[in-house]
Parts: structure tokens; sequence; C-alpha cells
């Protein structure tokens, strides 16, 4: 009998209803036209390969209970039923015939390969007791979780901070910190979140309609605005896809951004296309002119005089030699941006900032321009991300830590973004400190982190990093270092939720370990996660509730009571429980909303998946703020014990914003009390790699390292072949231009010089890049040292060889079919996996953001005879000079406090801890 | 597969069977978009009834100018592009160098540098770069589909080896028989039997070549019958039943009739040509649809059967035969040949691909294989050989050239990247 249609013919529906997930019936494709018809229960979970958070729907065959496929969900706010390939991939990486199974602990010494399996059991009892002795000993500071992505929302810090240790350290500084810290200082608030589908003019300092943070949400709104008539403008050295669509493409210099920005602010304040009463209403103009002006009385107009002066060394023409860009273009560009009004959306978030020294003054240039046109939150504008973001409450919260962790918070980096995080082993190797249990969760820091083997000498060294535990689906170069690797599941086999700022609205999601939903929905019952995963997978939520119960078995050591239900007084916590408890108690709607469902909150986000709290919200800067108890300033500022908690705007108290003067801040009194006087406005700092720094006549150029592939997601896309057969080299961009004064061809071999090492890659000759610059993703180049572990679809075998130039990775074997489970693997065509360059990139921090400054001057030349694709060679001790030199530009901290009180840090201490101890 | 000009068809390894995309017909079915429409970010992809003036297809055609891939084809494609770039559309429109952007080239039997070059050289009016290092073509950066493997290989080159030998003997033994109806028996019983073992051995060539084997004998059961496939197997097949036919009665020392003799020329005749027509529902192959591929075949029958038969007869040590018409009619058939050839090669081809393939041959990849092997080798050696009344060795030179040949046009027919 054939199955029946789901619409009038000649009409198409993008998914099964919801009511008919748990027994869906379709054809087998395989077996067309043969109509056989497949039992699928679905359920929904959230895509684990990028921070995006997008939905997915995972089909599991009803019998087996295995999952067949991943497609979309349509009841996700933020992805709406889309994906990009690296959702439905997830199949391949569940399926990977060499996944990590089970638990296995290092039998060799550490880095040498040789695995065994232990149970759950003996893992946790061996990390847990180490934990448990270093706090009884005091020595809190040597616990320290490291994470690569993201996830559960505010779980994980809520765990850190019952234990009572200030460890949590983060990717932040390798990706977004200069572009947080940019942020921050105007907002108060550390993430844009661009009304894109609104929006009337778009500047895109990212390559959004194909990778980038928040790719898929984002794409789909930029080209539904673009639908709807809006103009894209794309800043960027690289024609990428997302600028061969744009209707303009501005090949900016590397690090030149902020420039062209500052004259496009200029021209609005020149041609009077800006927002006047935003402007007046809501920046501190008047700190501004008060302190620097010397004006406390000043007139709005009097600070747009002296505003346009500060900014008049920024013409076009400037610009234009700074950036490459012609003058009549930035013109162009600013007057439509001008003219779009209070509907420009705009967005950086890696590229730029995070390339160059001083790359946070792009984000505060670029928030310029939002501030002037009023877009600031507007329909259309760019909002604070914090109005889109949902954060979680708790039945119990443990107290701020009374830790100061100076491996992850030094005196150097006063205003980090956050943990100075990839100067770990510097830090180690300074006999800064050292660590007992360090955890790595879905982070790969050897290969991803700049400087990867000053991060092999601290994992191999047993008295830096006592116990090395890596949580992680997929081998990577970093577990290959560890003591523990324990398989963590991928997204439809854990708990957690996320919710992420992709559009104006506020939104929820589960991720669920979707066979263990099956097993229960079938009246099974399950205790651990792992039962239900394929083979003993399990997921960080189980893993550190049982973690925790094992450091603190007795509960005398005040941890455990965090870790028992709310429901049942002194049993373990469940994660049911805990999500019940989150999603009955702070999500707001949600239980009404469940309830015309017939269900409870938690069995409705176990049947959609997601929930949106909060559609559009805009200006919520507007919302009113109570005056009882409260002294207004005569600038208008509402103070309550204190504090400034709002501002009067036309006779009407107002929240503002999240800075300290609930303004936005156009000054910035921090950056001025933090020893930076010199860039208290949006401004422009020449980068580590301006056009002054490179000489084209020693073949000198800039390299640009950061750009992503729309279909890899950094280390942890490894074991999915779909995506590696769509992508595996990396070859180095270059203009026909270069190319020709160098005398090579798209394929000849290129020997790219750092300032530690150097790497040999092919070449790709293109028009799609300015000439004076390259660039290489920063995907693929994957490596492993033994011929078994390590996903064979993309690692190329390797050897290191000691030379007295330093050490040279060098191939062994390239990438080739091999005998597995899965057919697929012996008809691998492809051989080249790329090349990795992050290796010999030094760290570069960014004095002020703690970003580390990606971009690199390198010399570039034709390949010498000893030379062999995808080497990389690293002189080691050169590497430490160069962090020696990137710490002096530094301005520690010298007052009374490590850093300013109001900017955001992870899992925050006590107050005291704030406190500067006085030198010793 | 070499029907499809675009590349679509392929076989599934798993299932060893073609396979294409067919839009998701189990989920069209019942009402489901195919996922590619729903996955899209950017909704890029867009399905539906075009026949629903009011669908949003429908509104898109009527509102933007679209494109389609190869319309010269006649596929009528129902597959449309907005703002489809010419660079994106057509596979000889842009060059590549080592590998795609992201990704090794795959394997696909196909010299790619030797394509381009065949490509660039028809192109007088390509303009070079100042440095002169590469054309100002657009680079191919990814692959606009997979690309897959020149599927027909030497066992197809075999096969029209084998057929024209068979069908040569039966198209120069029976009008022999007109003239001389006195051939022995003798003579004539292992003829029929070698024609009747190259054609066994052409129907191995086809069905060895199949990934599931099991299923030629559909050809014969489930037959399509516009498929010159189907019409082909039923020819061959009254072709070998005439010549079992013909050896029993011989064998039986009956004199063949007129009428069952013509029987086996139309036989022998089909055999020889329907290929044309198989190849040129190769819609994907330009080089293929030659309308001179007929009298190509003919001849090459013509020539192999001639060889076939002169060696046969030496070796019953019947030198009359050999000495006079057979040797005539194989110098013939090898002179015609070269001018056939001279035409197929010299002439323009309708189209770019073919005019590239044929270059191919010419000039390119296989220049080399058809100079000294199939003109020099296969034609001019045996005319002169033959001359000279060198029989061996220039009927063993003729018919390696015939072998030769085909195999250069099977594969520089195939070299063309069709997506």
């Amino acid at each position: 009998m054939k199955l029946d249609r789901l619409t009038p013919e000649g009409q198409l529906t993008s998914y099964p209803p919801a009511e008919k997930w748990e027994d869906w019936v379709e054809y087998d494709p395989k077996c067309w036209p043969e109509r056989v018809k497949r039992h699928y229960t679905i359920i929904p979970t959230i895509c684990f390969n990028c921070e995006a958070a997008c939905g997915l729907l995972a089909y599991l065959d009803k019998e087996t209970l295995e999952v067949r496929k991943f497609e979309g969900n349509p009841y996700h706010p933020g992805s709406r039923g889309r994906n990009c390939a690296k959702g439905p991939a997830t199949i391949n990486q569940v399926n990977d015939p060499e996944r990590i199974l089970y638990p296995l602990k290092r039998s060799g010494s550490r880095g040498d390969g040789q695995w065994e399996r232990v149970t759950w059991e003996q893992a946790l009892d061996d990390i847990g007791s180490r934990i448990r002795t270093a706090i009884l000993e005091g020595r809190r500071n040597e616990i320290m979780y490291h994470v690569g992505r993201p996830g559960h929302e505010r779980h994980m810090e809520r765990v850190l901070q019952a234990w009572g240790v200030d460890g949590h350290n983060s990717h932040t500084n390798i990706c977004s910190a200069s572009a947080r810290l940019g942020y921050a200082l105007w907002l108060g608030d550390d993430r844009p979140s661009p009304d894109h589908a609104n929006a009337q003019f778009i500047l895109l300092l990212s390559a959004h309609l194909e990778s980038g943070h928040f790719f898929n949400p984002h794409a789909q709104r930029i080209i539904e605005s673009r639908f709807n008539g809006a103009k894209i403008a794309v800043m960027d050295p690289r024609l990428s896809n997302t600028a061969s669509v744009a209707d303009y493409w501005m090949p900016t210099w590397p690090g030149s951004e902020p420039a062209v920005l500052l004259t496009m602010a200029r021209l609005l304040l020149e041609e009077d296309l800006f927002d006047k009463d935003f402007v007046q209403n809501w920046t501190n103009w008047r700190s501004w002119m008060a302190t620097e002006q010397d004006s406390p009385h000043a007139t709005f107009e009097e600070f747009i005089t002296a505003l346009k002066q500060h900014y008049a060394a920024f013409t076009p023409q400037f610009a234009e030699q700074e950036s490459g860009v012609p003058a009549k273009d930035i013109i162009d560009v600013a007057r439509q941006i001008g003219r779009a009004g209070n509907r420009f959306a705009s967005h950086v978030w890696r590229g730029a900032a995070s390339g160059n020294l001083g790359g946070w003054q792009t984000a505060r240039s670029l928030t310029l321009l939002t501030v002037l046109t009023g877009s600031v939150g507007t329909k259309g504008g760019t909002l604070p991300h914090a109005w889109n973001k949902f954060r979680p409450t708790f039945w119990s919260e443990p107290p701020q830590h009374k830790e100061w962790n100076e491996l992850l918070f030094p005196t150097e980096y006063p205003l980090s973004h956050y943990e100075m995080g990839f100067l770990l082993p510097h830090f180690l190797n300074e006999g800064r400190g050292k660590l007992d249990v360090y955890f790595t969760r879905v982070f790969n820091p050897v290969w991803t982190n700049p400087d990867g083997h000053a991060w092999i000498e601290a994992l191999t060294d047993t008295n830096k990093i006592g116990l090395h535990v890596a949580l992680t689906p997929t081998w990577n170069e970093s577990a290959y270092y560890a003591d523990y690797v324990l398989p963590m599941g991928l997204a439809g086999e854990r708990h957690d939720v996320q919710s992420q700022d992709t559009h104006s609205g506020k939104w929820l999601s589960f991720r669920q370990p979707v066979a263990r939903v099956a097993m229960e929905m079938q009246g099974k019952s399950v205790e651990r996660t792992y039962e239900a995963n394929p083979g003993e997978v399990w997921e960080e939520d189980e893993f550190w509730i049982d973690l925790s119960w094992r450091i603190d078995p007795d509960g005398e050591m005040g941890i455990r009571r965090y870790f028992e239900s709310p429901y049942r007084d002194g049993d373990k916590l469940t994660v049911k429980d805990y999500y019940q408890h989150m999603f009955e108690t702070s999500v707001d709607g949600l239980p009404e909303k469940a309830s015309q469902e017939g269900l409870s909150p938690y069995e409705y986000m176990q049947k959609y998946g997601a929930f949106q709290i909060e559609g559009d919200a805009y200006e919520l800067y507007r919302r009113k703020v109570s005056l009882t108890d409260t002294i207004t300033t005569s600038d208008g500022t509402v103070i309550k014990d204190g504090k400034p908690i709002g501002l009067m705007v036309d006779g009407k108290p107002c929240e503002g914003f999240s800075t300290p003067s609930r303004r936005l801040e156009i000054y910035s009194p921090t950056l001025e009390e933090w020893h930076w006087p010199e860039y208290r406005l949006p401004g422009y700092i020449r980068s580590h790699v301006h056009r002054s720094q490179i000489n084209t006549k020693l073949s000198e150029f800039v390299l640009v390292p950061t750009f992503r592939l729309p279909t890899q997601i950094h280390t942890r896309s490894a074991n999915a072949k779909w995506l590696n057969e769509i992508s595996h080299r990396n070859p180095v961009w270059m203009n026909q231009k270069d190319a020709s004064q160098i005398g090579v061809n798209s394929g000849d071999l290129l020997r790219i010089t750092t300032e530690i090492g150097h790497f040999v890659n092919k070449v790709w000759v293109t028009e799609s890049i300015m000439p004076g610059v390259i660039a290489c993703s920063h995907h693929l180049g994957r490596w492993r040292l033994k011929t078994n572990e390590g996903s064979r679809w993309s690692s190329t075998l390797v050897e290191f060889i000691e030379t007295d130039r330093g050490t040279l990775l060098r191939h062994v074997k390239a990438i080739s079919p091999f005998s597995s489970t899965d057919p697929d693997s012996s008809r691998i065509w492809w051989s080249d996996g790329g090349v990795h360059q992050n290796l010999c990139f030094p760290v570069q921090p960014d004095p002020v953001s703690g970003m580390n400054c990606w971009h690199q001057k390198v010399t570039v030349e034709k390949a010498r005879n000893e030379d062999k694709y995808g080497d990389v060679l690293v002189n080691r001790n050169r590497a430490r000079e160069v962090y020696r030199k990137w710490l002096t530009m530094t301005r520690p901290s010298t007052g009374s406090l490590r850093r300013p009180l109001w900017l955001a840090r992870p899992v925050k201490p006590v107050r005291e801890l704030f406190n500067l101890p006085p030198p010793k | 597969m070499q029907a499809c000009p675009y590349d679509a068809i392929h076989i599934d390894p798993d299932s060893g069977t073609a396979a294409k995309c067919n839009y998701c017909a189990h989920r069209v079915e019942v009402g489901l978009e195919p996922p590619c429409v729903n996955v899209c970010p950017t909704h890029a992809i867009v399905s539906g009834n075009m026949d629903d003036s009011s669908s949003e297809i429908s509104n898109l055609l009527a509102l933007h100018p679209v494109q389609v891939r190869k319309p010269e084809k006649g596929t009528r494609p129902n597959l449309f592009y907005i703002d489809g770039d010419e660079a994106s559309l057509k596979p000889n429109a842009t060059t590549a160098n080592d590998g795609y952007m992201w990704t090794d080239v795959p394997p696909q039997g196909v010299d790619f540098n030797s394509w381009q070059g065949a490509i660039k050289r028809h192109d007088h009016e390509q303009t070079h770069l100042a440095n002169g290092a590469e054309p100002k073509a657009a680079k191919t950066v990814y692959a606009s589909t997979e690309p897959h493997r020149g599927s027909w290989g030497r066992s197809v080159s075999g096969y029209l080896f084998t057929k024209s030998v068979a069908a040569g003997i039966g198209l120069i033994l029976a009008p022999l028989l007109f003239l001389v109806p006195e051939i022995s028996s003798t003579h004539l019983a292992p003829a029929f039997l070698t024609a009747l073992v190259f054609l066994a051995l052409t129907n191995f060539m086809l069905v060895f070549k199949l990934e599931r084997r099991e299923r030629f004998i559909w050809v014969l059961t489930k037959p399509q019958w516009r498929s010159w496939l189907v019409r082909g197997a039923y020819l061959m097949i009254f072709y070998g039943g005439t010549l079992t036919l013909a050896l029993v009665l011989t064998g039986l020392g009956e004199v063949l009739s007129p009428l069952f003799l013509l029987l086996i020329i139309l036989g022998a005749f089909g055999t020889s040509i329907y290929t044309a027509f198989l190849f040129n529902q190769a819609k994907g192959r330009d080089l293929w649809q030659t309308p001179l591929l007929a009298i190509h075949l003919l001849i090459h029958s013509v020539v192999s059967g001639a060889a076939m038969l002169g060696l046969l007869a030496l070796y019953l040590s019947d030198g009359i035969m050999v000495e006079s018409l057979i040797i005539r009619i194989l110098a013939a058939g090898l002179g015609i040949n070269l001018l056939a050839m001279g035409a197929e090669f010299f002439s323009e081809h309708p189209t770019e691909d073919g005019e590239a393939a044929a270059r191919l041959i010419t000039r390119g990849t296989y220049r080399k294989s058809f100079w000294w092997g199939v003109f020099v080798g296969g034609h001019l050696v045996p005319i002169v050989l033959l001359a000279l009344g060198w029989f061996i060795p220039g009927a063993l030179l003729a018919l390696l050239g015939v072998y030769l040949f085909e195999d250069i046009f099977i594969q520089a027919g195939q070299a063309i990247p069709l997506a």
C-alpha cells in the first residue's frame, strides 16, 4: 500500500509534521522505485559541529535505534530547518570506523601512542581522587578545564564554581578576544547580534554567506534582506564567496580596516548623515568633552566639531593609501550606510579583529558607524547579544570562588578577553605555576594554537602537567599527548542546552542523546547515557556530576550538595532533574506553551528540541528603570547604591547599556585608567603587518591564515568522510601579479618563512586576492604520528625530525584508502590532506585584548631542493624569543586592581580577589 | 551513462548499478521537498510545480532570465539557473591546473591538461597575460558535480574489434558466395565458425564489462525498444542465428540459397553498423555523434573481415582467394578508410567538444598512437606489404590498426569532461 501524501497533489512541505515523529514511515531511497517502507523515530537535537547550535532531527531506525540520518529541525528558531554541510555530516562522525568508543588510558609514556581500555569507574576514581587531594591540599589552581568547543550554558561554570577553583580556560583568545574587547568597550556587552533580516545595508568584515560564526542562521537572513533590496559590502583582502555576491567588495590591506571605517564615520559626520538625537542621548560624549577637551559644559555641537577634528586625518585619500580600497568606493559605501539610517547591520568577529595587532579597534570603529547611524538595537540594526541570549538560573548557586589563577589572568593583561589560554605552555615554562589535572574539552591546542611545539613540550612534561584528560569525540593531535582519552558524545549523543544570539529574538535549544530518549520512550530505563550511545561514549553532564561525587563522596567539602537533586533530598542529581528544573523555572513562557500542548516543559523540549523565548526585541535600552532609592546626576545618570543603573532620556528613566556609565562609551575611561590613554576613542592602530612593515622587494608578504572553509570545522570534522571528500587541501592563495614575480604557477611549491620557521605548501594563483597578501585556510593539514590513531580520512602520517635548524615535521605517507567496516574507506580517491601552518606561527598576544594576532609577516620563495610538500620547520628557541618580545609590549596593572571590575570574565571570583596583591 | 550529457549518472559502488539524482522521487511522492531544498541555508535551490502558476518556482521563472546546461543536447532540462555564469555551466569554459581549490582532481581516466591544451590551441584568440604563464580564463575552483571515470574501456574497444571481424566475415563471404558458389564446405565451415566465435567474444566483452553481469539478460527480457543496445542485441542474435544455420547447412553439404545469403548479409550489415546508432544515442559524447561513424564501422568490418578470411584461407592453403579478391578488398578497404579518416579528422566538427576530442587524436594525447599506430602501422605499411605480396604481416597489421583506432576513438570520446 502506498503511503498517504502529506500535502495536496502538486504541493510540497518541508518536514514530516511533529505528531508523526514517533513512528515516521518513509520509503527507502536505495530501494526506490520499489516502495520499501522504513520506520523511524524522529528525535530533535542540536548540531555539535560549530557554535551556532542549529537544530537537527535524528532519524532513528525504529528497530535498532541506530541513527540513520540527520536533517534540519523546522522548529528551531535560529536555523529554521536549514543546515550547512556540517549538520547532516554528523552521521559520518557517528559511524566513523575509527572513532573512540571506550575510555582509554595511556599505557606507555605520554605521547607514545600506547593505550589500554579502562572503565568509566576506573577513570572517575582516579581523576576524582586527584582533584580531591589537590583541593584538600589547597592546590585549587592546579585544576584546569580548557574548552575548545563550548556548549551547555553556564553548566561548566557552575561545576567549577562548586569545586571552588579558578580553572576555566577557553579558546577565546585565539578566536574572538579582540572583537569582544572592541564591542565590550562600547556596549558593555562583548558580542554583536546583527538583525540582518531587516537591514537595508549590511557591512560584513567576514564571509558569512559561506562560513564564520553563526554562518547558517546569518546567511539565511542576509539573503532574506538582500531579496528585499538590502545592499551588502564586504571588507576582505580575499574574494570570498560572500564577497563575490556582495554589491561591494572592499579588498582591504589586512589591519587597515579601522582606517576605512573611521573614514566612513568621518564622512557621516561631515555630510550630516548621522543620527544626532541618538548620539546625543545615548553616548558618553560629555565625559570625553569634560576630560579631553576640558569643557564639562560643552554643547553637543561643540562635541561634534571636536569629533570631526579628532578624525580629520581620516580622509578618503588616507584610507585608500592605507587599505588599497579606492577612495570613491569608500565614499560611496559611507553614503549608502548613511542613507540606510538605523537599518545598518554589521558584524566582525574574527578576521580583521583577530588577525591584527590592535584588531580590537576594528570592532570599535565598526561600532562607531553603528552608533552614528543610530542602528544600535534597532530593527535592521545591530543588537547587543545579551538581548538575544538566554541565561539559565539554578536551584542552588555555588558561591563565588576565592582563587585567582595567574596562569589565566596574569597582571600583564588586565583587559584580556579572556583567559590567556594560548600562552599557557610559556607560563608553565617560566614557572608561573603548574597543573595537576588538566582537562581539554573538544580542544586541540597542539594543532590549533600557535606554537604547537610549546604545547607538545608542556604536555609531555609530567612535572608541568600531572594528568591530562582529553574529553573528545574524535582523535586529535592533543589527545595523543593525554593520560586519559575519554570519548564524549556528538550532536545526538549528549545533553546540553544552547542559546545563541543569531538574530533579533531569544531562543533555547536542547541537545539530547537521541538513542537514550528513544529507549526511554519505549519504556526502557537508562541510568547513564553511555548505556544507550555507541560503545561507551558518554556525555559531560553526567561525567561532571559523577566526578563531583567522587571528589566529595560524603559531602564534607561542600561540593556534593550542588550535584544533588532539586527534587529528592540527598539523591544524586540526574540530567533530567537538571534540565527539568531549568525548563520549569527559568525559561519564560515555556511552561505555558508546554501546557497548551498537554506537555511538561521538559517533555516539550524533548519533543521539539527548541523554544522561542522572545520574538523581536528592539531598543531594549529604553526599558524603564525604577527611580526608587536613586539619585540622578546633572548629566542624567541614574545612580543607586553608588552605581549607575540607568539614565534619563527625554525625561524618562531608561536602562541604557551595560557599560559603567550606562551609555555607549565612545570615550573609554577604562582604557585611560588602564594605561592606554592614546586609545581612549575608537582609533587606528597600525598592525604588525602594516604596509610599512612589509618590504615587497624582499618578497615579504602578509599571510592571512585564518579563513574558514564552509565544509570543515576546525579539527572536529576530520572524521566526517563527506566533508573531507569535499575539501582536503589548503593551497596558498596568491595574486597572479605576485606569482609572476616569484615565477610560480598554480600547483608549484612555495616555502613560506615565518618568524620562527617555515612551511611548504602549494600555491593557488588567483585574481581573488589582493597583491601583497597571501592567504591559507586554517583548516586541513591534519597529521598523526602513528599508523593507527587519527582519522585516516584526513590525516597525513608524519614524523618529527630534529635538525640543526629546528624541528621538522615531514610527511611520511599521504592519505590513502584503508580497509574498515565502512566500505567507503577503501574508496578514498584523494591523497592530499593539506598543510599544517599554525605550528610555525609564534604566539603574538595583543597587549590590550590578549588576542593572538594571527596574521603573519612572511617571506615567500619557490621551494628549495630539500623542501617537500607539507614540511613544517620550527625553531623552538626562536619561538620563545618572540613570545618574550610581545610580552614586553604589555602595560601591566599597577593600580589596586588586577582587572576592571565591570569587565566580564568567566567564573568570577569574589570581589576581594580582584585586588592586586602588593609586589613581593 | 554515456547518453547523459551532464555526467549525472554513475555506478553506485554499493549496488553496482547505475544511479542518478531523481530529485528524491521517494519523498516527492508523499509530498516532501527534496532535502537539498530544505537544507540550503540561503535557499538557493527551489523546487516545485511549474504547472502551477502561483508556485514559487513559477514566479522565479517568470521574473528572472534563466539558463540551462547544454540546451543544444535537446534534453529539455527542467533545472534552471538564475544568474548562471557560463564558467559554472560549461565545463570547458574554465581551466584546471593541479587540482581544484580545495580538492585533488578526482581520477576520471581523462588527461585533463591535454584536453585543456586542445581547447587552448583551438581558440586562437586566447589572450595571454604579460608573463605568458597562464591564459586569462576562469579557473575551475570546485567540481560542479562529482566527475566520473570514463566508464568504457578496453572491453568496449575489444567489442568493436571482435564485432567488426564477426560482421566482416559475413559481409565478405556471403557476397563472395554469389560470385564463387563453388567454395568448398571445408573452407566455408571454418569461416562461419570463426565469425561465430568472434560474435561470441563480442557478446562476452559486452557482458564482461558490466558491474552486475547477471543483469545482462534484462536487455532481452525487459527490452527498452528505443535503445540500440537492445536492437543491437537482437540484431546480433539474428546474425548469430544465420551464421549457426549456415554452419549447419554447410556441414550438411547444402548449398546456401541466395535468399539465405541475403539474410546473412543483412545480419552482418546490421551487426556492423548498429553501433553507430548506439553511439549516436550516447548523446554525452560529441565525438561519437559523427555522421561518418556508420561508414567507419562498415569499412572496419570489411578490412577486418578480409584480413581474417585471408588468414584463414592461407591456413587452409587456398591460395586463389588470397591472391585475387581478398587482397584487393583489404587494400581497397584500407585505402578508403584513409579517406574516411581524412574526412573525419580534417574537417571541422560541429561542436567544440567534438572538435576538442578530434584534436586530442590528431594533435593531443593520442597523436602518437594515431599517427604511428593507426595511420602508418595500420594503413600505410599494410598497403605496402600487400603490394609487395607479404599478406600475413599486412593482414595482422591491418587488424591491429582497426583495434587501435577503435580504442583511441573510445578513449578520446570520453576524454572530454561533461560537467
